[in-house]
């Protein structure tokens, strides 16, 4: 005899959602993932002792003569492996017969009607599963229909399809909705992946379910998960155009803010302060300004393909924090009742790093100002630290208030002045050294010509430096003339600077 | 202490004894009200002199000998108690119908008050107990005995009642226990009843021997034990009882839907937890008198076994109508005579009896 049950055979807990155990009460909610291939409708003790393993033992009403017999009936259920106990309602099936069932770890259903009707209803539904999961296919689509964000679709699979954890899965591993359990299983669980299509039609996500033991049929789990990869991709990409929407509602709505009062009229007749209630921002009050920007000065997609990518992932580090794309970047202000904008910038720095972008972001940070006309000025200086922070690894926050001088360095059109650089001084950088030689330039310019302290900062001693500056000489370049060490300065700046 | 030594008379010092060694044999209904059957026993005894005990064998083998017990409701005696003549009168009344003394008063059962109305009947007419009975327990039905199942003839019957009707009944034992169950409710739910008269001789194979002087041991331990141990110790020695288990009860109320149509009561369950690491759940099943103790699913022990609790705190007997949730309890098991293990001794006062479709361990394992 075969005691195995084919792998066709439901479940206890799919005859629990779909099948004619929905009707009854389940004294335990465990052991219910044991395949059921066969029913018996017993009216004798005896007749349990000949039951297959894995039966469903239903009880005659002729049985229940006590609560005694239905827990005699668990015993031999058990003793004979059985899948589970269906019995009629009677007195006195309470605590602690269910404290048995525990015990035993044999599910019991107690059903309100005629037990019997109850087993040629399990005989039915486990000789023609497929009939079953039809009915569990025609849920999931109609429920699927009927929710619309991601969370809501996966919850309508973890809820609805018995034995199944399944998990919304970004490409990095990152549990976007669902079981976060899925992504952590081990290897021996039965998995089944569906790749999630995102609005530009290329795989944006994957849908894992795992199957826990004995589940149902792998390809009905399959087939709910492409079933659900539609409404997913649409919920994204409603997502997506929502974001790109607000983002440019945004936009706009900044660019009144910040215009000052006489300006404003010729652009927009709203008030700023309708503008900012409108759109959930507070902005009276003391506040910080902050600005975002590509890490890599480097050329790479514009602010506007970036921006929904950048926003999602700064919602999820940092809640409603507003964000809004500028021309350079995006934009932010932190209110700053009680704290200085070094403490920002912790705060900041470390949710940049931890921040899924699409991209590497640092950060600016202007000084605490008032009310509105002090937040232009404090986005305004964010701008600018900003742009002192490019070229530093993402993470990095310039404080403007630290910039000083350096500021009118962060303004330079770096990556410009380094190709003019390279045109000007092309003899120079077609040595074998050119590098050492361009550090050390820009070193003795740094110290006004003094070459102690360059060998001071190079690490080397004046000599070398000396040497150097002879062989940037025989190049052609003459360090002492007055006229041109600015843009001699500039250029070398500018080579050093740029990204290797 | 002999777990067979032999009482040889009653007298009024053993009254209390009487009483705790009935309640223990009489499980289900331990712990009622019978404080006016103790002084009402004492008062006969100390006027009349103590009873002697005597084996069926040592009566002449022709005496005349007759049972007494109550047929009915524990409940309706207290409320409405005999008047005091009533053993005498339904002896008598038996004599009249038989036409000849009888020589020697038998239980019909030792258990409860019909411990007791032997005695009463015995000392009022000054005659001999057999120590002997006919279930060795309670049973609900009076035609469930040792005598019937010998085939002594249950009648002819004489029964009185608390109104002083007075009866006679000739008819097979289970017609005589239809007939006198359809009266108990005209009779006021109770009725004294005098029946299975016979020759001692037959009393000999058709009792079940010792039973008067088991339920005065047993009372003696019950009444004279002071720990749990020894009470324990003491009944296995007195009645080879055994502790199935011992825990909380935590569960009691009605179970299934209705008892055997035969039985004058409907099923009630006590489910007792055991507080251990595995704590093991120990069902009684009862109607009227405990039949079944079901342990994890497994049946335990059945009826005609005697299935009673005993308080861990208390150390009384705990009957049925006075067991209460979260009481600590043992659960005991006391085997029924030999002569309820035989085939006809399980169908008459099996569980099959009572309507439960289970075979007693004993028929189950051959």
């Amino acid at each position: 005899m075969n005691r195995t049950p084919s792998t066709q055979a439901l479940t206890v807990d799919a005859l629990v959602h779909y099948g004619p155990l929905a009707n009854t009460r389940a004294l335990i909610d465990d052991h219910f993932d044991q395949l059921v291939p066969h029913v018996s409708l017993v009216s004798e003790l005896d007749q349990i002792r000949s039951c297959a393993p894995h039966t469903a033992v239903v009880l005659h009403q002729s049985l229940t003569h006590g609560v005694w017999a239905v827990e005699s009936a668990m015993r031999l259920a058990w003793e004979r492996a059985a899948a589970c106990v269906v019995t009629p309602a009677l007195p006195g099936i309470g605590e602690s017969t269910a404290h048995l069932a525990q015990r035993l770890r044999t599910p019991v259903f107690v059903v309100d009607g005629d037990s019997a009707q109850c087993a040629l209803d399990l005989a039915a539904a486990i000789t023609n599963p497929d009939a079953l999961r039809a009915k569990l296919l025609a849920r999931c689509a109609v429920l699927f229909s009927e929710r619309s964000g991601a969370r809501a679709i996966l919850g309508v699979i973890n809820t609805e399809v018995p034995g199944v954890s399944a998990a919304l899965v970004s490409g990095d591993g990152q549990v976007l909705a669902g079981r976060s359990t899925v992504a952590r299983s081990g290897a021996g669980s039965r998995q089944v992946r569906v790749e999630v299509p995102g609005p530009d039609g290329q795989p944006w996500a994957s849908l894992v379910a795992e199957v826990a033991g004995a589940g149902p049929l792998l390809d009905t789990v399959r087939t709910i998960l492409r079933l659900a990869c539609v409404p997913l991709a649409a919920a994204v990409t409603q997502q997506r155009l929502e974001l790109v929407h607000n983002s440019a509602r945004a936009g706009a709505a900044l660019d009144v803010l910040l215009t000052d009062g006489s300006r404003r009229v010729a652009y927009s007749r709203d008030a700023p302060d309708d503008v900012a209630s409108e759109l959930g921002w507070q902005v009276d009050g003391r506040h910080i300004g902050v600005f975002l920007r590509v890490a890599t000065s480097e050329a790479g997609p514009d602010v506007e393909t970036l921006t929904p990518g950048v926003v999602s992932a700064w919602q999820r580090e940092f809640g409603d924090r507003p964000l809004v794309p500028r021309s350079g970047g995006w934009a932010s202000w932190w209110p700053a009742e009680s704290r200085a904008a070094g403490d920002v910038s912790g705060e900041l720095g470390l949710g940049l790093v931890r921040m899924r972008s699409p991209v590497g972001l640092v950060a600016g940070i202007g000084e605490p100002a008032e009310q509105l006309a002090g937040l232009r000025e404090s986005l305004a200086q964010a701008e600018l630290a900003s742009a002192a922070a490019q070229g530093s690894t993402a993470g990095h926050v310039e404080l403007f208030a630290e910039l000083g001088e350096r500021l009118v360095l962060a303004c330079l059109p770096v990556a410009e002045l380094a190709r003019s650089a390279e045109v000007a001084l092309a003899d120079l950088l077609a040595a074998s050294d050119h590098r050492t030689l361009v550090t050390t330039l820009a070193a003795v310019l740094d110290h006004g010509g003094s070459t102690g302290q360059a060998a001071a900062q190079l690490g080397v001693h004046r000599n070398t430096v000396l040497g150097r500056l002879e062989r940037i000489r025989a190049h052609g370049i003459d360090v002492d003339r007055p006229d041109r060490r600015l843009a001699l300065h500039l250029a070398a700046y500018a080579l050093a600077t740029r990204a290797p | 202490m002999n777990g067979d030594a032999r009482v040889p008379e009653i007298g009024p010092d053993d009254v209390d004894a009487l009483v705790a060694g009935s309640e223990f044999f009489g499980a289900s209904i331990a712990g009622s009200s019978v404080e006016n059957f103790r002084t009402w026993t004492r008062e006969v005894l100390e006027r009349r002199g103590p009873v002697p005990l005597v084996e069926p064998g040592e009566l002449d083998a022709d005496t005349p000998c007759a049972a007494v017990g109550i047929a009915g409701s524990m409940t309706a005696i207290v409320e409405l108690p005999p008047a005091g003549d009533e053993p005498a009168t339904v002896l008598t009344a038996l004599q009249n119908q038989l036409g000849r003394a009888v020589g020697a008063v038998m239980p019909m059962n030792a258990a409860t008050i019909n411990a007791l109305f032997p005695v009463l009947a015995a000392a009022e007419l000054g005659l001999p107990v057999v120590d002997c009975d006919g279930m060795g327990r309670i049973l609900p039905l009076i035609n469930q005995t040792s005598y019937a199942l010998a085939g002594l003839p249950l009648t002819p019957l004489t029964a009185t009642s608390a109104v002083r009707d007075l009866v006679s009944i000739d008819a097979s034992a289970p017609r005589a226990e239809l007939l006198i169950r359809a009266m108990l409710n005209t009779a006021g739910g109770w009725m004294l009843c005098a029946l299975y008269p016979t020759e001692a001789r037959n009393l000999v194979t058709a009792a079940i021997p010792g039973s008067m002087s088991r339920v005065v041991r047993v009372g003696r331990l019950l009444t004279g034990a002071t720990d749990h141990d020894g009470i324990v110790l003491g009944l296995r020695e007195t009645a080879n009882a055994t502790v199935l288990g011992s825990g909380r009860v935590v569960e009691l109320g009605p179970s299934g839907k209705r008892g055997a149509p035969t039985q004058p009561a409907n099923p009630t369950t006590v489910v007792v937890r055991e507080e251990r690491a595995d704590s093991r759940l120990i069902r009684l099943e009862a109607q009227n008198e405990l039949l079944l103790a079901v342990i994890d699913g497994v049946l335990a022990t059945a009826v005609p076994d005697l299935l009673c609790l005993l308080d861990r705190n208390s150390l009384r007997m705990k009957g049925l109508e006075r067991v209460g949730l979260g009481d600590e309890v043992d659960v005991l098991a006391v085997p029924a005579a030999p002569v309820w293990h035989s085939p006809a001794g399980l169908e008459l006062a099996g569980p099959a009896a009572f309507g439960l479709p289970v075979r007693h361990p004993k028929e189950r394992d051959g």
